[in-house]
């Protein structure tokens, strides 16, 4: 007779101030439960967006249908490219001059998730609601929080950063409404006291004697772990051991930042606490993405890599420039040359990343097949501000609905907006229609 | 292209036709490209509403012809907005199409050569029409249709749409009919439930142009040897000479002429009424007040300069033009009026 009683989905371990969410657990499914049951996950969607557009010579591979040898950009994710899908011919129309003239990294930027004209304005700004947003809103109940906009540059939300078109417009993703951005979190520190802790709920004393002591996160949780542990079996105990070590790594990382608390770059401000090394912030976030998604905290996260039209310069990898003027390239070689190895150094991040969620097996799938990752940007060719042909690729299965591996060449002018409905029905949260879209992208599912 | 610091720039045309399918088809594009050169209006979109990639390819030699011929070296890098294709189904290629794309030089080397390749090169017609009218001033926008309706139909199947051609779009020209009672038409046969939709839902005043008007002012043959001697291979002059030596009946380009300049003269217009199809493609105007279409109407007196004006079009030498304009300079300033004082110069 069967009488393991299932593990709640929703799950925390508790502590003083503190509260951690689990992972997928076999314990989780109940026993009896149909093969259906046990073998279904929520799919997650997360959106990477990178400025200044791409070099697109050497991110177009010259062929259609199953990918074989990867352009130079895309090389570090060679091991992966069974994993995702290489769109081509999406368009945002929204994000061209139309009437409103200079200002395309304001307009690409605002319009990249929202499929709207952004008003060219520094003041009263308004765009629409983003469609990882209606998404949010129809799924989030079902997690910890409804979405999540993750940033690695400042978000100043004020002044002019285009041509008239205000910083709001270039250093958001999504968009709650028309007219209220989501500013996103850049600081490890506060994006993990947002997943794991409570604050709020401390007392005085205890958030003094918990700074004062740097407690991890899992002492205070310990207890509660303990006791866990002892009703899991061999494999559940393995995940969540693996898990809790996860997030341990995390905590030391961002400690690690905040004693380092150097400068990222002459020049440019750093906030407390943020990893010096471009790649070291990414990762810290990244694997907070990986267990917000992993520990079904959240099914929706924007991640805006750097801020559109940004100046930043890469002297990580020797690239003194700033990324912003070495776009307008005007065709200089060697000017094109620095653009590819950044745009390469970008994908060598994400390539990682997926690598994690590659790694962390759900029941018969992987966290990326129950995923959808959109990396991409709101330019092709920086150089000449080209809205048609964004460089986009969607990594994972959607929940193995995918068909993935290939280079899948739409017509010219197909709208961005396509592919956001055929994203939303597999999130679950169905429309009509969005932005300009005349239809579904077809050709992305398994039939 | 954008003028809004420079007040309305001049009409916006989009042209939607069968292209290649018919020697006016070329000749109306080549007639559009003229009044762009001179300024008097834009080209600013081209969809093909039938099915069929070789009229694509042909189209975009047309343009490339014309684009390399203004911007040189450039021509490749300004490819311009896209052609867009009618979605589905497949039409036999025209003679015309062959003409120009199996044309070769004694090398075997073929003449002209297309940018397209596949029907990804492509984009959907009605949302060609769509993006280019978002960019058009409004009620500066002007859409010629010598063809069938089936780009426009689904234009206005798109949302927003309406109100969109309801703002930009002062009027739509279509070749089609006769006035006041036509017989069967290709165009209308070709997408029925098309030219119907477009007719009884298209927000903004409709002009015919019928065939008895093509008819009666042909474009002559002999244009094709005497007017395009400055080209060695011209690809409108190439297709058009398909049509023999018979000058060429041209509904578009009595289309394409009154979008440029409908205040020209050049035609007189019917009163206003309602156009009909029936189910095999015969047409019926009814005229009544609340009508929103208007027949194009002969006027001998003007043929001969109709005529001439279809020519000087046509056949017009590309000119080339500057990338970028050049600053504002008056070439003769102003000489200072010594009776008043200077003023301070204003900075922008």
């Amino acid at each position: 007779m069967i009488t393991r009683k299932a593990l709640n989905r929703r799950t925390f371990l508790r502590g003083t101030g503190a509260a951690v969410a689990l992972p997928f657990l076999d314990s989780m499914v109940p026993a009896m439960a149909n093969a259906a049951t046990k073998t279904e996950r929520p799919v997650r969607m997360a959106f990477l967006y990178v400025p200044n557009g791409i070099d697109m010579r050497n991110w177009n591979p010259d062929y259609e249908g199953k990918l074989t040898h990867l352009p130079r950009i895309l090389k570090p994710l060679e091991n992966f490219k069974e994993h995702f899908n290489l769109v081509s011919n999406l368009t945002h129309n929204a994000g061209r001059a139309l009437l409103d003239g200079a200002g395309d990294h304001g307009r690409c930027c605002a319009a990249y998730l929202t499929g709207v004209q952004p008003k060219k304005t520094m003041v009263d700004i308004k765009a629409g609601i983003s469609f990882d947003q209606i998404v949010a809103n129809k799924i989030g109940s079902q997690t910890r929080f409804k979405s999540l906009e993750l940033a690695m540059e400042d978000a100043r939300q004020a002044g002019d950063c285009d041509s008239g078109y205000s910083c709001a417009y270039t250093n958001n993703l999504a968009w709650r409404s028309e007219t209220q951005p989501l500013p996103p979190i850049m600081n490890p520190r506060i994006l993990f006291e947002r997943l794991f802790g409570e604050d709020a709920t401390l007392s005085p004393e205890a958030r003094k004697r918990r700074n004062q002591y740097r407690l991890s996160v899992l002492d205070l949780v310990s207890a509660d772990a303990k006791k866990l542990t002892g009703e899991l079996g061999p494999s559940d105990k393995r995940k969540l051991d693996e898990y809790l070590s996860s997030i341990r790594d995390i905590e030391l990382q961002i400690e690690k930042a905040e004693k380092d608390n150097s400068q990222i770059d002459p020049g440019l401000d750093k906030p407390y606490g943020i990893p010096a090394d471009f790649a070291d912030h990414f990762r810290l976030m990244t694997d907070m993405m990986t267990v917000a998604f992993r520990a079904d905290l959240t099914r929706v996260m924007t991640f805006l890599m750097t801020r559109e039209g940004t100046s930043r310069a890469y002297r990580e990898i020797g690239i003194p420039d700033g990324h912003h003027p070495l776009t307008h390239h005007r065709n200089q070689e060697d000017l094109m040359e620095k653009v590819a190895q950044i745009n390469t150094y970008h994908v060598q991040q994400f390539a990682a990343w997926l690598e994690k969620l590659q790694s962390i097996q759900e029941g018969d799938s992987t966290l990326l097949d129950n995923s959808m990752i959109v990396y991409g940007a709101g330019l092709s060719d920086g150089n000449r501000h080209l809205h048609e042909d964004l460089p986009t690729l969607i990594a994972g299965k959607g929940g193995n609905r995918f068909k993935t591996g290939r280079r899948i060449v739409y017509r010219r002018e197909t709208p961005m907006c396509n592919m956001f409905l055929t994203m939303m029905d597999r999130m679950g949260a169905p429309a009509d229609d969005f932005g300009d879209s005349t239809g579904r992208l077809e050709g992305l599912d398994l039939t | 292209m954008q003028f809004s610091s420079a007040g309305k720039p001049p009409l916006g045309i989009v042209y939607d036709s069968d292209f290649g399918m018919s020697a006016e088809s070329v000749l109306a594009l080549a007639l559009l490209r003229g009044f762009a050169g001179k300024n008097i209006s834009r080209l600013v979109g081209i969809s093909i509403s039938s099915p069929n990639l070789k009229a694509a390819q042909l189209c975009d030699v047309v343009e490339k012809y014309y684009a390399s011929a203004t911007t040189g070296m450039a021509a490749m890098f300004f490819q311009g907005p896209p052609l867009g294709l009618a979605e589905k189904g497949k039409t036999a290629d025209s003679p015309l199409m062959k003409a120009v794309l199996d044309l070769k030089d004694p090398d075997g080397k073929h003449i002209y050569e297309s940018r397209i390749a596949d029907i990804n090169d492509t984009a959907v017609g009605q949302v060609v029409i769509r993006n280019m009218l978002m960019a058009q001033h409004a009620g500066n926008a002007a859409i010629v249709s010598a063809g069938p309706a089936t780009n426009l139909a689904k234009l206005l199947m798109l949302r927003g749409a309406a109100d969109l051609i309801q703002d930009k779009v002062k009027f739509l020209v279509l070749t089609g009919g006769d006035y006041p009672k036509g017989k069967s038409e290709t165009n209308f046969t070709a997408d029925i439930d098309a030219i119907r939709k477009v007719l009884a839902d298209w927000p903004t005043p409709i002009i015919i142009a019928g065939r008895e008007l093509g008819k009666a002012l042909p474009y002559p043959a002999e244009s094709f040897e005497k007017d395009f001697s400055y080209a060695p291979h011209h690809p409108v002059a190439d297709a058009c000479r398909v049509a023999g030596s018979s000058d060429i009946p041209a509904a578009a380009l009595a289309a394409a002429l009154y979008a440029n300049q409908a205040d020209a003269g050049y035609f007189k217009l019917s009163d206003t009424g309602t156009l009909s199809i029936s189910e095999d493609g015969a047409s019926t105007f009814q005229p009544s007040g609340d009508g929103k279409h208007r027949f194009l109407l002969f006027d001998p007196e003007k043929k001969q300069q109709i005529i001439e004006k279809y020519r000087e079009m046509v056949s017009a030498k590309p000119v080339p033009r500057m990338l970028r304009r050049p600053p504002q300079q008056n070439a003769d300033p102003p000489k200072p009026d010594p009776a008043k004082p200077p003023t301070a110069e204003k900075k922008s």
